[in-house]
């Protein structure tokens, strides 16, 4: 299986490389600094035209020859550009250096200082936020490193809150982000490329991965897809995501993403390969399977038991998440048998009032119950509370007192809703909620019949998926007998010596073999002796 | 054509309930026609036949190595007898897929839903088989090993919950009648273990095609393991009225009552059991647009799966005019049929198929 996987990823290649040559052509073109300082200036004004933000500073060097720095207005550090570069080089001198070029590069105090030769670049440079020094007489243009940005500061993520464990979320600056990662994951074998995507947002995109953990090939095709991609702008890492997951129609996210630096470096320590976006705290994790879908970064700062035990719940709720209200609907239309006597009587006496059938009143409470948590969502904070109050008041009590929903419907749905939050990943819980409305449909027209049919087809649609040639239902189907200690349950992580195998060639084993600890051969033993 | 691969465990996990879903439900009110309350020693007489049809098709496998069964035939008994007895196979499973989801069109609606029309539990099946066939081997056994245990889990639970009211003693007087009504009662269960013969198309795509006899024979004495098991479990609960229930395990799991909740386990029992039907319907179905592709000598298997899955809804719907002649079917044509087109002609291939080769070496030609 995996060597057909390898033939694929290897198959995809030759087509790409194509591409990405035509693509490189296209963005860069390879017009070098015209000899002439003026004729500079004005192909920049030219190009800059109507671009107020971008200020042309002229000034004469050293009293003598005449220089412009070239910037934009709030991307740049004016302040350490007033003070590092216009004063030392305005200063007029008796005797001005030999070499100018030399001069800029080595001697202005400057953290970085690089000599440009293409028009190109130049652009680049000031788009960056670094200014760009031209000066009369030299052919080349010098780009000071003085970019400086506003960010927020590093707060806890949003969206994947934890209690225990590191409370780092990453931000929208893809530097920052990187520095996170890099003081976790300090070994030089951990690599970054860099490249930029979106013709008018030139957005970076970094491919992170640890040399001799993650497979070569999958380096590779991770490359390939993204040379691959021809886009306007990239605003979100889910642009990246749409544009390079095996299979776009699912469900089901075929890539992680995630705002936690430690679930980042966890991943990468395991083989898989990171896709950080600039502009956006979601960093990209492949290849994934579902199982990984289910798995909080908390199982792992936890005891191994309690996080087995949660785990357990986990998969109970999802099951809950995706059938109960379906299988609700199934028994209380087709196989009242199966109630027994006192909770069927139960049952019959709340519906007794109520007008709709079954499935009706369940699509109903579902369909208000998603209505509340999408409004809740994207409402400010302070109009969100009176929104959970019209949900549990109006859509809650009052719809149970006037008849039209029965109680049980009412448990039903919130018991399901709260399910879906179980899942770790939000992500997850939405595909997990989605795929329940058609098989509510489905459990009220075939019963148990159609419950099981369209779960069928859910695990069907599962084993097709693949993420980056990755089985998405693995370890459990195609089985993987030693990788069931992470899945099922949750070993020590003393027994976890294999990393897990993903595709092609992996890097086995992950830690010494002998971790488990044992007083009786430790070194307490021996103290005690002595 | 087919270029994905499984290991022999996922092979063995779609062949044990390729034979064990419907028979479960089926072989014990079938055998205790004949055999009455010897039952159990049936199933293990019947499992003979599996052995010997995987032995041979294992070794048949070894003979032509990565040739597909058609091929082989061919080489055989010549190409003109070899596309004819080809052809056999096929309208055997085509028919034999079309009775299997008609068996279970027909549970559904005698048990369950007695107003949904039987075309339509058919067709949704057929549908659904279809979407895990167009998958190709690799999605047909993850498919497998993911409902394995779904299936076999709970049928583990319903013998254990349906142990107190165990009454042993059904089982005396063993051999009352000495061993021929429990031969005649082998006889049914014998062409379930005719159907192993579908290992023969598995065997081309294993990755570990060392282990293909191993788990061959492990898939084997599963299922007459799990036979007897359902066998003696029908028995113990139903006793003498055993041959008159048609669907006597489901009978047996009505059984069921603890704590006042779980009761009339059913339902349950058929959600589980339509499982263990889809596995096997989607193995016979896509044995059957592989077989026909390689039969034609296609590139492809997928264009023929809807025309396939509607030849397939037609024979469930038409070729049998009742129910009861569905019960005549499966235990008087059934067994005979598939025990001549499966395990009898491998047996027939084998044969001239080792003698071809062991006159070639005697005259020692290189093959």
């Amino acid at each position: 299986m995996i060597r057909n996987v390898s033939k694929l990823l290897k198959h995809t290649k030759g087509q790409k490389s194509k591409k990405e040559e035509i693509n490189q052509a296209a963005s860069k073109p390879q017009d070098p600094l015209y000899p002439n300082f003026n004729d500079n200036v004005e192909a920049l004004r030219s190009i800059y035209k109507d671009c107020s933000d971008v200020i042309f500073r002229s000034f004469s060097l050293f009293g003598k020859t005449r220089a412009i720095v070239i910037y934009m207005e709030g991307l740049s550090d004016v302040q350490s550009l007033e003070e590092y570069v216009f004063t030392p080089l305005t200063k007029e001198s008796t005797d001005p250096p030999s070499s100018l070029s030399d001069f800029l590069v080595h001697q202005l105090p400057v953290a970085k200082v690089t000599k440009i030769h293409l028009l190109a670049d130049c652009i680049e440079s000031i788009s960056t936020g670094n200014p760009v020094l031209l000066c009369e007489g030299q052919s080349s243009a010098f780009s000071l490193g003085l970019a400086k940005s506003e960010n927020r500061s590093i707060e806890e993520p949003m969206a994947e809150s934890s209690i225990k464990g590191p409370r780092q979320g990453f931000i929208e600056s893809l530097q920052v982000n990187i520095s996170l990662l890099r003081k976790i994951i300090k070994t030089p074998a951990f690599k970054m490329r860099s490249l930029k995507i979106g013709t008018h947002t030139q957005t970076t995109v970094t491919l992170a991965y640890i040399e001799g953990l993650a497979d070569p090939t999958l380096i590779e095709e991770a490359q390939n897809r993204l040379n691959g991609i021809d886009i306007d702008g990239v605003l979100e890492s889910e642009y990246i995501e749409e544009l390079i997951e095996d299979n776009p129609y699912s469900p089901f996210p075929q890539i992680l993403s995630t705002e936690r630096p430690d679930v980042v470096c966890a991943n990468l320590l395991e083989g898989r390969i990171a896709i950080l976006v600039d502009g956006t705290p979601f960093t990209l994790i492949a290849p994934v399977s579902f199982a990984s879908l289910l798995q909080s970064q908390e199982d792992f700062y936890q005891r191994s038991i309690i996080s087995t035990m949660i785990r357990w719940m986990r998969f109970f709720f999802l099951g809950v998440a995706l059938l109960f209200p379906a299988l609700y609907v199934a028994v209380t239309t087709f196989h009242q048998e199966m109630l027994p006597t006192a909770l069927l009587l139960s049952i019959a006496s709340s519906r007794e009032n109520v007008p709709f059938p079954a499935i009706v009143e369940v699509l109903i409470m579902e369909i208000a119950f998603e209505a509340l948590r999408e409004a809740g969502i994207r409402l400010p904070r302070q109009i969100g509370s009176a929104v959970s109050i019209v949900g549990a008041l109006v859509i809650g009590q009052a719809s149970v007192e006037a008849g039209l929903v029965s109680a049980p419907m009412v448990i039903v749905v919130a018991l399901t809703g709260v399910a879906s939050f179980m899942m770790p990943r939000y992500i997850t819980g939405i595909s997990i909620r989605m795929l329940r409305f058609p098989l509510i449909i489905l459990g009220g027209t075939l019963g148990l019949l159609g419950v099981v049919m369209g779960f069928i087809a859910i695990v069907i649609h599962l084993c097709t998926l693949r993420s980056f040639g990755e089985p998405y239902l693995a370890p459990v189907a195609p089985l993987q007998t030693k990788e069931l200690k992470d899945f099922l349950w949750r070993s020590p992580l003393w027994m976890m010596n294999r990393r897990p195998h993903l595709t092609g060639d992996y890097n086995e084993h992950r830690q010494s073999s002998h971790l488990s600890p044992n007083p009786k051969a430790g070194g307490e033993a021996k103290n005690r002796q002595e | 054509m087919e270029k994905g691969k499984i290991s022999s465990l996922q092979m063995a996990m779609i062949l044990y309930p390729a034979v064990v879903a419907t028979a479960i439900l089926l072989v014990p009110s079938l055998t205790a026609q004949y055999a009455k309350q010897d039952l159990w020693i049936s199933p293990m007489l019947a499992s003979i036949v599996g052995f010997v049809t995987i032995f041979i098709a294992v070794r048949l496998h070894q003979l032509y190595p990565g040739k597909n069964i058609f091929q082989i035939i061919e080489e055989t008994i010549g190409r003109l007898p070899g596309k004819l007895a080809g052809l056999l196979i096929l309208f055997f499973y085509i028919e034999i897929t079309g009775e299997m989801t008609r068996g279970y069109g027909s549970f559904i609606v005698n048990t369950f839903l007695k107003q949904t029309p039987l075309v339509v539990t058919i067709a949704s099946m057929v549908f659904l088989c279809a979407f895990a066939v167009y998958g190709g081997i690799e999605v047909l056994a993850r498919a497998a090993q993911f409902f394995f245990p779904l299936f076999f889990i709970p049928f583990l639970f319903l013998v254990l919950l349906l142990s107190p009211y165990f009454q042993v003693h059904y089982i005396e007087p063993v051999l009352a009648d000495g061993w021929v009504p429990v031969i005649k009662g082998a006889v049914v269960p014998s062409g379930w273990f005719a159907e192993l013969f579908l290992i023969v198309f598995f065997l081309p795509y294993l990755t570990d095609k060392g282990k293909a006899m191993k788990y061959g024979i492990l898939t084997v004495a599963g299922i007459g393991i799990t036979l007897v098991t359902a066998n003696l479990t029908a028995l113990f609960v139903l006793g003498p009225t055993l041959p008159t229930k048609v669907y006597a395990l489901m009978n047996a799991s009505h059984y069921i009552s603890y704590a006042d909740f779980f009761e009339n386990l059913e339902s349950v029992t058929m959600a589980i059991w339509i499982i263990g039907a889809f596995v096997k319907i989607s193995a016979f179905y896509y044995v059957i647009v592989l077989g026909i592709a390689q039969w034609l000598n296609l590139s492809d298997y997928r264009p023929l799966i809807w025309p396939i899955g509607i030849l397939i809804v037609e024979f469930g719907y038409w070729s049998l005019p009742s129910s009861i002649e569905l019960a005549r079917f499966e235990s008087r044509i059934f067994p005979f049929y598939s025990l001549l087109m499966q395990t009898t002609l491998l047996i027939i291939i084998f044969v001239i198929a080792s003698v071809r080769k062991k006159g070639r070496k005697k005259l020692g030609l290189s093959e």
